[in-house]
């Protein structure tokens, strides 16, 4: 009875040790060093696109004290990642913890090396944000970000990596981006270089949809259009100020962030039905998704 | 789930704190009060020397209310360290624990009197220890220290920071910022006490 608060403290501090065989120290800006993990045994590592200012003579400090060079192999302002190729291998890979895992109220631990030793602060998930696709999971905690800790792990009661933490995209908050997210913008940067966006061309707001239509399709808001660039896909494909977009490729969309959402690396180049809302009537239109420059 | 573990939790955290309390002192300097710790059961008392500083009248009030008066018998101002004596025999001493074997993640809390609440606790990690901390690497190099994640507040100074089982392994010094406190490791007080006062009041 009387040993709960050591047992605590011990797995506490286990999985702070055994998340810690993949967290590493990142060398890429002038002022203090930040934090990172391994992806790939053979050398990946992901850490936040802010800590990288110079991309010349990027170093890491590993986990067993050594030190090695890394190169940047793609970076998305998006969500604050940035990928690294370092010259090691024999890594240490973390063990995931998936999304629904993760539940509010559940204890997490904030881990990073930036002084080439671990350090960690202990929080709990505030709140969760999960889009419908894996372009945006995030955590939101109450974890303290030590200096350096950016780029660093949350790591869950267990010593999983639940995410990658960022104090650069919330004033106030501490973010994570999870896992599915993390997997889907790295795969993108390997692949390409960059992250790939689908582009349409509109300027949106929210608008409360009329009370009858809202009840008959369920959903109670859409996207107002108030501008439609030229020559871009929404233009080609028919959009006019004024419409209101319902749904992209059968994706209920009720604010911005569900467009953008819809509007992922993989439709680009495919013609999707875009369900909209025009004098009255639902109507559907079909758009060739671009590519955001 | 398990409501009993929550259960368990809360009443093995209280049960602590109150052990802890007992060895916990204020020390009244004539513009508040600061907090203490009792070291030896003759009297010996430590705290930092930033609570104690070009005071005199010095008091310190026990955790059963009773009022002593106090001399400090050791000061040292870059430790930020002080060591009291008050007329007494037989206090209640905090258990010492290990600051050399600090993991970060692990449990802590901190006990004092912030803001002037006598006896209140904070709790969190052990964010990191050792002299490489960020905030404090390059104040006094090679000085070591314990940084805390916890609510720590004026009034907490020279308390005890203890581990999950009630240990000492720090006193409360510093706040660098609203939820990160500084701590000053049981080791480094161990050191300074047998330096300054040799070994005799040491029978720890």
């Amino acid at each position: 009875m009387s040993d709960i608060l050591q047992t605590l403290s011990d797995a506490l501090a286990d999985a702070v040790q055994q998340a810690g065989r993949s967290i590493v120290r990142v060398e890429a800006r002038r002022r203090m060093p930040a934090s990172g993990f391994v992806w790939s045994a053979d050398g990946l590592m992901v850490t936040a696109h802010h800590v990288v200012e110079h991309e010349e003579n990027i170093r890491i400090g590993l986990p067993d004290g050594s030190q090695t060079k890394a190169a940047l192999v793609g970076r998305d302002p998006n969500t604050d990642l940035a990928v690294l190729r370092a010259e090691s291998g024999g890594l240490t890979v973390p063990v995931w913890a998936e999304a629904d895992a993760v539940r509010v109220g559940h204890l997490a631990l904030a881990v990073g090396r930036p002084s080439g030793q671990l350090q960690a602060t202990l929080g709990v998930i505030s709140a969760l944000s999960h889009s419908p696709n894996e372009t945006h999971f995030f955590a939101q905690t109450d974890v303290v970000m030590y200096p350096g800790f950016s780029g660093g792990a949350l790591v869950s009661a267990s010593g999983q990596i639940i995410g990658l933490n960022t104090s650069a995209l919330m004033r106030g908050a501490s973010l994570t981006v999870q896992t599915p997210t993390l997997r889907f913008v790295v795969e993108s940067l390997l692949r390409h270089g960059r992250m790939r966006r689908g582009y349409l061309g509109v300027g949106v707001q929210p608008a409360r949809l009329p009370k009858a239509l809202a009840e008959q399709i369920g959903q109670k808001s859409g996207v107002l259009v108030m501008s439609v660039e030229p020559e871009s896909p929404a233009e080609r494909g028919g959009l006019f100020m004024g419409d209101t977009i319902l749904a992209v490729d059968g994706q209920t969309i009720e604010n911005g962030e569900d467009l953008v959402s819809s509007l992922g690396g993989g439709r680009i180049g495919q013609s999707v039905a875009v369900r909209i809302l025009r004098g009255g009537q639902v109507q559907e239109l079909q758009i060739t998704i671009g590519e955001r420059g | 789930m398990d409501n009993n573990l929550l259960q368990q939790f809360n009443d093995t955290l209280a049960d602590t704190v109150e052990r802890v309390q007992a060895s916990l002192v204020q020390i009244v300097n004539g513009r508040g009060a600061g907090a203490g710790t009792i070291w030896h059961p003759d009297g010996l008392i430590v705290t930092n020397a930033h609570v104690v500083r070009g005071r005199h009248g010095l008091h310190v009030v026990l955790s059963g209310g009773q009022r002593l008066p106090a001399a400090v018998i050791a000061y040292d101002e870059p430790l930020d360290l002080a060591a009291l004596s008050v007329e007494a025999a037989g206090l209640p001493t905090i258990a010492l624990g290990d600051s050399r074997q600090v993991r970060p993640g692990q449990w802590v809390m901190a006990v004092g009197h912030p803001w002037g609440v006598i006896g209140a606790v904070t709790s969190g990690v052990v964010i990191g220890a050792g002299a490489q901390l960020p905030e404090v690497g390059q104040m006094q190099p090679g000085r070591e220290w314990i940084a805390l994640d916890l609510h720590m507040r004026p009034g907490h100074s020279g308390g005890p920071v203890v581990d999950s089982a009630g240990r000492l392994i720090g006193i409360n010094t510093m706040i660098t910022g609203p939820d990160v406190g500084f701590a000053i490791p049981v080791h480094v007080v161990k050191a300074f006490l047998k330096e300054r006062l040799g070994t005799q009041k040491m029978a720890v």
